[in-house]
């Protein structure tokens, strides 16, 4: 994509292209000022969480639902698991990426590409589950809207959606992957070791 | 509401970290130096990414993929007016947020266009953004076929906003 781009700017404005550069490169040190915050904040709680016991209760009530759906993870990814998908309801986003990014280091385990779990991990929170979209409500407000939270049904229904299209592809993707690998569903427990 | 959930989370759990006897400073001291390792190994693929998000834009090839998607978008049932913020949304979520806000001082708030829109923003993420961030600190980085299918269903998504909306 870099090239592509790049490719096409020279093409079409040279003069702008190492500018374009640094500006992307200057959006990134921005990002990383305010995801350092963030995740400062969130990780020490998530410290604290998982000294007192509380990240393991959260992960008791979720767990059931969480192991069905991601076959073959161990105890401490689906308590991971669980805390981002709490974090993602509650419309904490900021909560979500730092224990959606240990979630999937605890499940990769060292391996060379990614798992089918990993994956569906990945559609789950890329597919947005959030319940109230708050910032685009606070938008509309902001603009005069007379009723700005009616949008929240449509966004919920939307993302129910989307949200089931992803896991179905993804499961699909990953039934189709094994047959062309010819070793079929059943060897995946296997290859946890 | 929903302002107290994050303060009062918090407080619970610092509460109950006092009880439990868990060195609440401490805990906070190494989430802080946890936040300062896991910045720097994500860092490096973020600045690629916005990079490459950066030229894309600028350089016009996101609108000459945007006329190219075009008819087969408004095929779908999403607006002309939105086929640019549907190609834009999982690349860059300040950049959609910055195009809802012109949709909205164009064609005001409670237009069909700005609540399909709102609905498309509020209902999907930064695709790109998420895989790259998630994926940082893990060793692979073959992606397999994460990104077509988070894309695809994104669309589906976005096609269902707008048909949401008509009815709702």
């Amino acid at each position: 994509m870099v090239a592509a781009g790049l490719v096409y700017m020279t093409i079409t404005a040279p003069q702008q292209a190492f500018t374009v550069m640094l500006d992307g490169a200057g959006n990134a040190v921005e990002l990383a000022l305010s995801l350092f915050a963030v995740y400062a904040v969130w990780l020490s709680v998530l410290e604290i969480m998982d000294k007192t016991g509380i990240s393991k209760a959260v992960n008791r009530l979720f767990s059931p639902l969480w192991r069905r759906i991601f076959r073959g993870e161990d105890e401490k990814s689906l308590e991971y698991i669980s805390l981002n998908f709490s974090a993602n309801l509650l419309g904490m986003g900021s909560a979500a990426t730092p224990m959606g990014i240990k979630a999937m280091e605890s499940m990769s385990r060292g391996r060379e590409k990614a798992s089918d779990n990993m994956i569906l991990f990945l559609v789950f929170n890329a597919t947005s589950i959030q319940l109230i979209p708050a910032t685009v409500i606070g938008m509309r407000a902001a603009s005069g809207s007379a009723d700005a939270a009616d949008i929240i049904l449509p966004s919920l229904l939307a993302t129910l959606i989307s949200t089931l299209t992803g896991v179905l592809l993804a499961k699909l993707c990953a039934k189709i992957c094994a047959k062309i690998n010819g070793r079929g569903g059943k060897k995946l427990p296997l290859e946890r070791s | 509401m929903s302002a107290y959930i994050i303060p009062l989370f918090i407080l619970v759990v610092i509460v109950v970290g006092f009880f439990r006897r868990v060195p609440v400073y401490g805990s906070f001291v190494t989430g802080v130096k946890g936040s300062l390792d896991l910045l720097l190994s994500i860092m490096p693929y973020f600045t690629v990414i916005l990079i490459a998000v950066e030229l894309f834009t600028a350089s016009g090839l996101g609108a000459k993929l945007e006329r190219l998607l075009e008819p087969a978008f408004t095929a779908l049932g999403i607006p002309s007016e939105l086929t640019q913020l549907v190609i834009i949304r999982p690349l860059s979520g300040n950049g959609s947020i910055a195009m809802l806000q012109t949709l909205m001082n164009e064609y005001g708030a409670d237009s069909y266009i700005v609540r399909c829109g709102s609905v498309i923003v509020g209902a999907s993420e930064t695709t790109f953004y998420v895989a790259t961030i998630y994926f940082s600190t893990v060793k692979e980085k073959k992606l397999r076929y994460a990104i077509p299918v988070c894309l695809a269903a994104s669309l589906v998504g976005a096609v269902a906003a707008c048909a949401l909306c008509r009815i709702m």
